[in-house]
């Protein structure tokens, strides 16, 4: 009966793929302080004053193992963020994010301009930019790329989304590209510079391979589609007309590896023992457990870079009375003791969080650690009493007769003992908990019919707008508004946030944002997560992009 | 014998009908919405409503089924919710793979097993029969996830002998093969002993000696062919269950057989792609035990396959 339990646990280990599928998966570095402190390199351990003098060298592959493996690469139709990541390596933005700075930089457009009204963006499209397939790109180029994102038909998830507020995409010419939005929209310029989600297609290429372009995309990235052995790997090959590298790169040509090969790779163990035996070079998301010895290794270079955005907070659903009581909602989030749950849990490896927002993303709120709840369970319990509880014989408290019992919905895997802790946290202070595991398929769903009394969650996400879809009244029906929040205030300050374009007015709307959001106390913030991959020594010159994690522009293997 | 065939592929229908019915009732069941994975947390209310009408999973179940059946009767499983190809293909794809996989471990198995079986009967209460058993039982409790960990520690980290996740080749074959071999081996052995214990022990045996026939040829042919019928059983029954894919091995090893598909499919409420696994799978297991039938017949000649049922 060995399998049966094993099989479980391999489905467990499957369906705990982090997160929001929609989302986009980055990374951000370890840096806690703020977003423009230049963290992106000093944040990797081992960092490489040796390999530094050498001299790149061209040839070789590198092959990087993966948890997952994407449904498909037609960037328009997917909405893995695992696709996202490796068909970055097809594309690019009409814009760049320094990974020092965090500041945008044009990038296949020269130039931009926006409107007094922030509604109308005007892009200058690079010239001498070649699609794999040959066909020059154009700011038609882009304007048809962009049409086909928000035409329905196309059905396209993330990058839809990501222009929804887009009205219209025209290009009066060759070089000028006009975005007329329905109103200002502030994350813009960070979707705008994924390589990934917004790059241009090649409408030939699509029209050409029909219904089997998702396995055989074009872009006018530095690698080129070679192979998809399905189950196994994707394989890309130099580019080698490639001779318009992303400015933040200090290789400018083609890449220098002959071959990338993405490798999937499901289960943890497997992935270590791939690394180890040479079978891969690259190891993606590894647990803290198990970075340790690479880390004392110098045959191996751990990346680490904190999660953009909250890898674990507790919702509750505002639908139950006992969570419409602002008291008990504050006494839970003081009950909770953080820094134990990431010790437990993730083994340290994070930072703990306050509010709804992670260090790395813009407008964080370094204050939010002293107006933030800390654990305090005699104030917790004095608020409960405050809200009308007393503590009855089995020393739970209870109202009208009706003890405080709730149910905590967690994912398989870590959420699950997150919950252990939090649920012997909770009978502490005399409240009852009860665990409910769930696939995160299936505790979705359970969120999203509003089934529950409170639940785990966590989100990545490249912009604080990540808010609005939590919090705003309008998510609550099909929407991520799990805790189902409307409140007024809230609601204006979210619309205000996404449509503020200038980033110090931006940053304030954010710090009060999270101010109040702290305040109304309706999630528990828990901590954020430090995500590793380890690299295997010959591969040198693998950067680290704080919101889009490893970059292979700069990549050789020394051999 | 044409009439037992029949008799039998016309039982194997309603299996397979069953096992439809089945299979299409659990994963409705499993909760998680497929539409909500595959759309992701982003997707409006119009994009999730037009994708359910699109895939027909608006319509009542009972709909949903038939109209499922009817389409599998003319031979078309459907496309894969995930990557839009048809299930089929998904499933062509993976098969050779998990098939040569089971192949040789199955050959393995039968080796191992088959002269552990035979030596333990022929020393029977000797230290060699004792051992023997004793690692049968080993093999029986360890689960495979942990020897597989386990040969992948030692023969790829360790000595960098073999392989991992380096394709389906010869080599990247070794390791999971020999896992799945070792630990199939163990219900082959025991069987082969048990039968052989008690086939030892008749006359022909002392007949067949008496006549100065050598002790192999007396183990392997005479007694052997009679010890046989319920090693093939069990054979049969293994070799359909790996051809279905040993999910747990293929994990491990990262095999890109029809076992990790079928894992994968699952976590993303692939309807169409699990039923087509189950289904394909099933027809799987009901040909096989058709073969099985028949192959008792090749070997024992008393057995007539026809008159199985009529027999006792």
């Amino acid at each position: 009966m060995g399998t049966t339990v094993s099989f479980k646990k391999i489905v467990a280990l499957t369906a705990m793929v982090p997160l929001v599928a929609s989302l986009f998966v980055g990374c951000s570095s370890s840096s806690t302080s703020n977003t423009a402190a230049p963290s992106g390199t000093q944040a990797t351990t081992g960092e490489q004053p040796a390999s530094a003098s050498l001299q790149p060298k061209k040839g070789g592959t590198i092959t990087i193992g993966l948890k997952d493996e994407p449904d498909q690469l037609d960037i328009q139709k997917t909405g893995m963020a695992v696709a996202n990541q490796i068909a970055g390596n097809l594309g690019g933005g009409l814009v760049t994010q320094d990974p020092e700075t965090l500041e945008f930089k044009p990038y296949l457009a020269e130039s931009w301009t926006v409107s007094e009204d922030g509604k109308t963006w005007t892009f200058v499209i690079r010239s001498g930019v070649k699609f794999q397939d040959g066909t020059p790109l154009t700011a038609k180029s882009f304007a048809e790329t962009y049409q086909r994102a928000l035409d329905p038909q196309t059905a396209a998830k993330v990058a839809g989304s990501n222009l929804s507020e887009v009205a219209s995409v025209e290009a009066p010419d060759d070089k000028t590209l006009v975005l007329t939005l329905k109103q200002p929209f502030a994350p813009l310029l960070q979707y705008l510079s994924d390589p990934g989600w917004l790059q241009p297609l090649s409408l030939e290429a699509i029209k050409k391979a029909g219904d089997k372009y998702g396995r055989q995309p074009v872009g006018v990235g530095p690698w080129k589609f070679e192979s998809w052995e399905n189950g196994q790997s994707i394989t890309f090959v130099r580019n080698e007309d490639f001779t318009w590298a992303d400015p933040i790169a200090k290789n400018q040509g083609p890449v220098y590896p002959d071959k990338l090969v993405y490798k999937f790779i499901n289960e943890n163990q497997t992935m270590l023992a791939a690394l180890e035996s040479g079978s891969i070079d690259i190891a993606s998301k590894i647990d803290a457990k198990d970075v340790k010895k690479y880390k004392d290794n110098p045959q191996y270079e751990v990346k680490e870079m904190l999660r953009n955005g909250l890898g674990l907070f507790i919702m509750m659903n505002t639908r139950k009375p006992v969570f419409q009581q602002l008291e008990v909602r504050q006494a839970l989030n003081m009950a909770i003791n953080k820094e134990a749950i990431m010790k437990a849990v993730i083994q340290g490896e994070g930072v703990v969080a306050y509010g709804p927002l992670p260090p790395s993303l813009f407008g964080y709120d370094e204050g939010v650690k002293d107006y933030g709840y800390a654990y305090k369970a005699d104030e917790a319990k004095a608020l409960l009493e405050k809200a009308g509880y007393q503590k009855n014989a089995q020393g739970i408290y209870e109202k009208d007769g009706k003890p405080l019992t709730m149910e905590i919905l967690a994912q398989t895997g870590t959420w699950a003992q997150a919950a252990q802790v939090i649920q012997a946290m909770l009978k502490d202070v005399g409240v009852d908990v009860k665990i409910v595991t769930l696939e995160w398929g299936a505790l979705v769903d359970t969120a999203t019919k509003g089934n529950f009394d409170m639940t785990l969650m966590g989100y990545t996400l490249n912009d604080p707008d990540v808010l609005y879809l939590f919090l705003h009244s309008s998510q609550i029906a099909n929407g991520l508004n799990f805790s189902a929040v409307k409140d007024d205030k809230l609601d204006s300050l979210l619309v205000k946030g996404r449509t503020t374009v200038d980033s110090a007015a931006r940053k304030e709307v954010y710090k009060e944002i999270q101010k109040y959001v702290v305040e109304q106390a309706w999630w528990v913030p828990l901590y954020t997560e430090k995500q590793f991959n380890v690299v295997r020594k010959p591969v040198e010159g693998v950067r680290m992009h704080p919101l889009r994690g490893l970059m292979y522009q700069d990549s050789w293997v020394n051999q | 014998m044409k009439q037992f065939l029949l008799q039998r592929l016309g039982s194997g229908l309603i299996v397979l009908l069953g096992i439809s019915i089945f299979s299409f009732a659990l994963i409705h069941l499993i909760p998680g919405d497929p539409i909500r994975i595959m759309l992701g947390e982003n997707a409006t209310a119009e994009q999730v409503q037009a994708l359910r009408e699109q895939l027909g999973l608006n319509q009542p179940l009972l709909t949903q089924y038939f109209q499922y059946l009817s389409h599998v009767v003319q031979g078309d499983l459907g496309t894969s919710f995930k990557t839009g190809r048809p299930v089929l293909t998904e499933i062509i794809e993976r098969f050779p793979a998990t098939v040569k996989l089971a192949a040789s471990g199955m050959l393995i198995a039968i080796f191992i097993g088959i002269t552990m079986g035979i030596l333990a009967a022929r020393f029977k209460d000797t230290l060699l029969d004792f051992s023997a058993m004793s690692l049968a039982t080993l093999g029986v409790s360890i689960p495979s996830f942990w020897l597989g960990i386990l040969l992948i520690m030692f023969f790829t980290v360790k000595l960098g002998w073999f392989p991992i996740a380096g394709g389906t080749g010869f080599m990247d074959l070794v390791l999971p093969a020999v896992t799945l071999g070792v630990l199939a081996s163990t219900v082959i052995s025991r069987l082969t002993r048990a039968g052989m214990v008690e086939v030892l022990t008749f006359d022909y045996i002392r007949t067949a000696r008496a006549k100065g026939l050598g002790e192999s040829a007396v183990l392997f042919v005479h007694a052997f062919r009679n010890a046989m019928i319920p090693v093939v059983t069990i054979v049969g029954l293994q070799i359909a269950s790996l051809l279905g894919g040993t999910v747990i091995i293929e994990r491990v090893f990262d095999w890109p057989g029809l076992g990790s598909l079928a894992i994968s499919a699952i976590a993303s409420r692939d309807f169409p792609l699990v039923q087509g696994i189950i289904l394909f799978i099933g027809v799987i297991f009901v040909l096989i035990n058709v073969l099985v039938d028949v192959l008792y017949s090749v070997i024992d000649p008393r057995i007539e396959v026809g008159k199985l049922k009529e027999g006792t």
